[in-house]
């Protein structure tokens, strides 16, 4: 079996290690004798959805993400469909608020690919700091870092957890994150997958199950070290007494 | 001139075992003007040095060569950097009548500081050593930190800027800043092993296209051009040519002369440059600079090589994507059989967010003769999920002591220790004491 997994504009949204998702979602599969593909989808290039399995889209600088907006304008179409269509989607921090409808600076309103039904606008308090949540997608809590100064409004979305540590989508709203379909948006680095490995799981059974049927189950893998690297952080923010900031 | 002379006793008490920035706090609450006026004391030029890697030992660099050529120096030796680092070393220079006596001033500040600390010192000139992506949880990212070093150029307009052309991010700097200027950059390959972090070097600055590279030396340091808009590397105002590396160390030509350095890292190559360069902008002295290069150990009391246990050890910091990236090439150029510790903690002055580490590639570790990797610190285990990610084999190790004891017992003669900041004074201590224990024990 193979899987075919679209890093997008790797050359703009390359901040915060967000490469390690894909390294994430290879090897897992890899490991479990499976073949990966990754396609670096590069500003310019021509997009065709119906190979992806999965699309990982990560954080840009703001510069990055100005020079993006032609070519999001372009491939919006067939993104939405992917989307629509149970695609697989992982889109982190600067990704995730592009699939939103807009992200309001100020007086500025950069036009976002509006997939999901949910908008940002930005604060002068940037949030920065590790972020845990509980969520549906893992029976361990979900570790990471955030680094925002949007405030992501949600709507009647399904958010990705609960936040147990940190800040999350609006700073105080208690929830962090989207789920639509089989596309997730969050703020959470790290990279988030990592030291999340049900997470990553998550995105590989469900493109999977798209690709293949129902029928697929993933193995089991030994997760001893992500899991340790997981229960550290976990140990030492939320059940030590860690208090959200 | 009285406040200027009781911060100095004050701190000097204080300062006894203390930090390097802690004196400076204390004068700045009697004297909040105490930098402004012990830098307006310094008799010839004040040189300022910024940028993301390499500032301390570029500002040791250039203390030593103007000290070995007989002037008189303050600086920061401690590489404490924020404003009251900077405070510090000059209240720790003064005289106790609150005077001043030093030719020359070498202020490392940091990136985000510089526009606080360059109104005060109002340096002659100011040399930015490269930008690269480093705690991003701190500065955001790359563009913030050039906005801020642009704005503290716009605070002393007379002051010459000196940048490495080979970096683009560099030249996008200074093409923002209306101060005279001087560039440095190096035309012939002086490592060409590792391209990695390229981050925010590929689009032109100017119109968006994708830039060419003829090659890269390291990070986005490299040969570049703007297929579109014409934007291309400009001829460097200095350089160095002839570069050669024998018996692990680099020998190079600058301006006619030869330089046998103790350089080991290509990155080494480009701070002696720089200095050059900055000696050049203010017409200081340069007739024993060959003489200085040769006796000055880059190591910098900070990476230095120890014997514990019967083993080499050798001591590297690595605090962002491009520096461990060149600590993986010296690792990989020893052709010996080796081990390697690393050490990851998130504290502040770390930077809280890891996700650095994923910008290197540890691939390159495959083919290094690496016998064992430990991990240690506060993140060891992230930097074990890491490795495991490039299916490189390691565990996650307690203690680095115990660590260290464990390796050089059960016979690793070669080892590597990588630590992030803040580990650093202190496994340098520990190592220090490691290796006096075991002087002991041969003398005995």
């Amino acid at each position: 079996m193979k899987v075919t997994i679209g890093h997008l504009y790797p050359d703009l949204f390359n901040l915060y290690g967000d490469s390690g998702n894909v390294q994430c979602m290879k090897k897992r599969l890899e490991w479990r004798g499976m073949e990966a593909e990754v396609l670096a989808l590069c500003a310019g290039d021509e997009i065709d959805f119906g190979k992806l399995d999965i699309l990982v889209w990560g954080g840009g600088s703001d510069k990055g993400q100005a020079l993006a907006v032609d070519y999001l304008k372009r491939i919006r179409p067939d993104f939405k469909n992917y989307v629509e269509d149970g695609g697989v989607v992982l889109a982190v921090c600067g990704a995730y608020q592009l699939l939103g409808k807009y992200y309001k600076a100020g007086e500025e309103v950069i036009e976002g690919l509006g997939i999901l039904d949910i908008y940002t606008e930005r604060s002068d308090e940037r949030l920065v700091g590790n972020l845990i949540l509980e969520s549906p997608l893992s029976a361990s809590p979900v570790v990471g870092f955030e680094n925002h100064a949007g405030r992501t409004i949600i709507g009647d979305c399904a958010p990705l957890g609960k936040v147990l540590y940190g800040r999350g989508n609006t700073g105080d709203g208690g929830y962090e994150g989207v789920v639509y379909k089989n596309t997730v948006g969050t703020y959470l680095h790290g990279p988030l997958l990592p030291k999340n490995p049900e997470v990553c799981d998550w995105f590989l059974e469900r493109a999977l199950k798209r690709r293949y049927g129902e029928g697929v189950n993933l193995t089991e893998l030994s997760d001893e070290p992500e899991l340790r690297a997981n229960g550290n952080m976990v140990e030492r923010l939320v059940t030590s007494g860690g208090r959200s900031r | 001139m009285w406040c200027g002379k009781l911060a100095c006793a004050v701190s000097r008490k204080l300062g006894k075992g203390n930090g390097s920035s802690f004196p400076g706090r204390v004068a700045r609450k009697i004297d909040p003007e105490i930098l402004s006026v012990l830098s307006s004391m310094v008799k010839e030029k004040t040189i300022a040095v910024t940028g993301t890697n390499g500032k301390t030992t570029t500002t040791s660099l250039l203390a030593h060569v103007l000290s070995e050529s007989g002037k008189r120096v303050v600086w920061n030796r401690m590489g404490a950097n924020l404003m009251d680092g900077a405070t510090t070393s000059f209240v720790l220079a003064a005289k106790k009548s609150g005077r001043l006596d030093a030719d020359y001033a070498c202020v490392e500040v940091d990136e985000m500081a510089s526009v606080k600390v360059f109104p005060e010192i109002k340096p002659d000139c100011v040399l930015v050593t490269n930008i690269f992506r480093d705690q991003l949880d701190r500065t955001c990212e790359v563009d913030i930190t050039c906005n801020q070093i642009q704005k503290a150029m716009g605070t002393v307009p007379e002051a010459k800027l000196i940048t490495n052309c080979d970096d683009i991010c560099s030249y996008t700097l200074a093409a923002g800043c209306g101060n005279p200027k001087l560039t440095y950059g190096i035309g012939e390959r002086i490592a060409d092993d590792m391209p990695a972090g390229m981050g925010e070097s590929v689009f032109c600055p100017d119109c968006g296209c994708r830039l060419e590279y003829d090659f890269v030396h390291y990070g986005q340091l490299g040969v570049y051009h703007c297929p579109d808009c014409g934007l291309k590397r400009p001829e460097p105002d200095m350089t160095v040519t002839d570069v050669e590396f024998k018996d692990g160390a680099y020998s190079f030509t600058i301006d006619g002369r030869r330089i046998e350095s103790g350089a080991q890292a290509p990155y080494n190559v480009y701070n002696t440059l720089s200095v050059y360069a900055a000696l050049c902008a203010v017409d200081a002295p340069r007739d024993g600079f060959e003489q200085a290069i040769s006796n000055f150990d880059y190591g910098n009391n900070r990476e230095c090589a120890y014997q514990v246990n019967g083993a080499h050890v050798q001591l590297y910091l690595a605090k962002n994507p491009v520096g461990f990236q060149q600590k993986i090439f010296l690792i990989r150029r020893d052709p010996k059989p080796k081990d390697i510790v690393i050490q990851i903690n998130d504290t502040v002055l770390d930077g809280e967010d890891v996700s650095w580490l994923w910008d290197v590639d540890f691939g390159y570790l495959h083919e290094a003769g690496v016998a064992s990797i430990v991990t240690v610190g506060t993140r060891g285990a992230d930097m074990e999920v890491r490795l495991k990610y490039e299916d490189i084999a390691s565990r996650c190790g307690k203690d680095i002591r115990e660590t260290v004891e464990e390796l050089t017992r059960r016979g690793s003669r070669n080892l590597y220790i990588i630590t992030n900041y803040s580990g650093l004074y202190r496994t340098i201590g520990m190592l220090d004491e490691m290796q006096a224990a075991g002087k002991e024990r041969v003398s005995e």
